[in-house]
């Protein structure tokens, strides 16, 4: 992953649900109550590069991390709630993944290294490789015939790595197709 | 990012590569030998059939100066054959590639390709020694080229020849037609291979796949593979730590890479 890797500044910009384990002052805004301190044990949504510091660093000075207290403690972002994994376990080709968020597998990834979640991570392994020989067809067939329409749906609902799977499969027919008819010259 | 050529070969380089194959001609004029780089070409006397690289056959072929024969495998019963393979005995995997070409007393593996000279029975290489049983250098494209099998440079090979020789090539419009099925069907299962990254552990086999399908497909496979990887990164690093930690269990902590690993939560300051 690359220093300027958009996709990757754009997944850590996620928000993702948290609570604060403590009292903060002064942070009262982010719950749209700028004129108290923002209370412990309220919902608020922060972006993950954030969240995800202040979750995983212990607010304490002692080593020991049985009674390390994090500042916060993270959620599962709605976009990999239990009814999107079990809307993907039952057909992974009917989800529009982009709906969710943009960058779906991204914050996937990175939630799965904060969470142990074995069967979230076969699901998504799964629907990836579903998805994805969906996708190669559709790459296949753009252009080539006039029945967008059909395919609009799914494609639109590509997410970002999706996207650059699309666009891979996609350049390489096209290549191919170039070549052939190229070939009598 | 800093060169914009994708990995690997793009068709283009690929046709040109395929340009090395020999294929068979039946000349129509003399020509004398010509002393190339990669060997000096066969002398060609109007009614032998000599072998040629597919480049020189083209250029003989424009002059009308030579036919080409095509390959048995272009034969479109033989590419009736190999869709039936690929649709009805085998859906699943790709149409094996040409067996290795097998010699009068049954050995296997010690090809006589094009211009090889006939070595004397003491300096005879030991078999499975013969640097030539790739597939540039096997005679897959020639006349006398098993037929029923796909070789590496199949769709090329074709395509060349039905655009600059479509008439010595027999019943080109269903040969075309065939060949555009079969392109079909096996880029179905070249999509499909990668439904078997599902399990975590699946490969995709590619034996019998032809260059230019690779080629096609190159970036597509990469890019499942590596999303694959990406995605199941979590789980193989616990995975890790378990085998690590029985390990370390079994042998008695004793050092190795998985103590070394989780060092930093083990150890207390």
């Amino acid at each position: 992953m690359s220093y300027y890797d958009l996709d990757a500044i754009l997944t850590d910009a996620e928000k993702v649900p948290c609570k604060f384990e403590l009292d903060v002052p002064d942070l009262g805004y982010l719950d749209n109550n700028p004129s108290q301190g923002l209370k412990a044990q309220t919902p608020v949504s922060l972006p993950l590069w954030l969240a995800e510091l202040l979750a995983l660093s212990s607010r304490t000075q002692s080593s020991n991390p049985e009674d390390s207290a994090p500042f916060l403690t993270l959620e599962m972002p709605k976009a990999l709630s239990n009814e999107v994994v079990s809307a993907l376990k039952a057909d992974p080709r009917a989800v529009a993944l982009r709906d969710q968020t943009h960058n779906m597998y991204g914050l996937a990834t990175r939630m799965l290294d904060l969470f142990e979640e074995p069967e979230m991570c076969a699901v998504l392994r799964r629907t990836f490789v579903t998805r994805a020989a969906e996708t190669a067809l559709h790459a296949r067939k753009a252009g080539a015939t006039d029945d967008v329409v059909r395919g609009e749906g799914f494609l639109s609902g590509l997410e970002e790595w999706e996207r650059s799977l699309f666009r891979r499969a996609h350049d390489g027919n096209k290549a191919c197709k170039e070549w052939m008819e190229g070939v009598k010259k | 990012m800093a060169l914009p050529l994708p990995q690997g070969l793009v068709p283009t380089e690929v046709a040109f590569l395929c340009e090395m194959e020999m294929v068979t001609v039946v000349p129509r004029q003399r020509l004398e030998s010509i002393p190339l780089l990669s060997g000096d070409t066969p002398v060609l006397r109007p009614p032998h059939r000599a072998p040629m690289p597919l480049w020189l056959a083209l250029l003989l072929k424009k002059q009308r100066r030579a036919n080409i024969v095509p390959p048995a495998w272009l034969h479109p019963a033989s590419l009736a054959d190999i869709i039936h393979h690929e649709t009805n005995v085998d859906p699943q995997a790709f149409s094996p590639p040409p067996p290795p070409p097998t010699r009068a007393d049954g050995r296997t593996g010690r090809a006589r390709p094009f211009q090889e000279n006939i070595r004397s029975s003491r300096e005879a290489p030991k078999p499975g020694d013969d640097p030539r049983l790739a597939p540039p250098f096997l005679p897959s494209c020639t006349a006398d080229a098993p037929g029923g099998y796909l070789p590496y440079h199949w769709l090329e090979l074709a395509e060349a020849l039905l655009a600059h020789a479509a008439d010595d090539v027999p019943a080109a419009a269903e040969v075309r037609s065939l060949l555009r099925d079969l392109q079909e069907v096996r880029a179905a299962k070249m999509r499909g291979s990668t439904q078997s990254l599902e399990g975590g552990g699946g490969v995709v086999v590619l034996r019998g796949v032809g260059a230019m399908e690779l080629a096609e497909s190159r970036a597509f496979v990469l890019g499942v593979v590596d999303g694959v990887r990406k995605l199941g990164a979590s789980a193989e690093a616990t995975r890790r730590d378990e085998e690590a930690n029985g390990g370390g269990g079994r042998y008695g902590g004793g050092g190795g890479r998985g103590d070394f690993e989780d060092s930093d939560e083990e150890m207390e300051f």
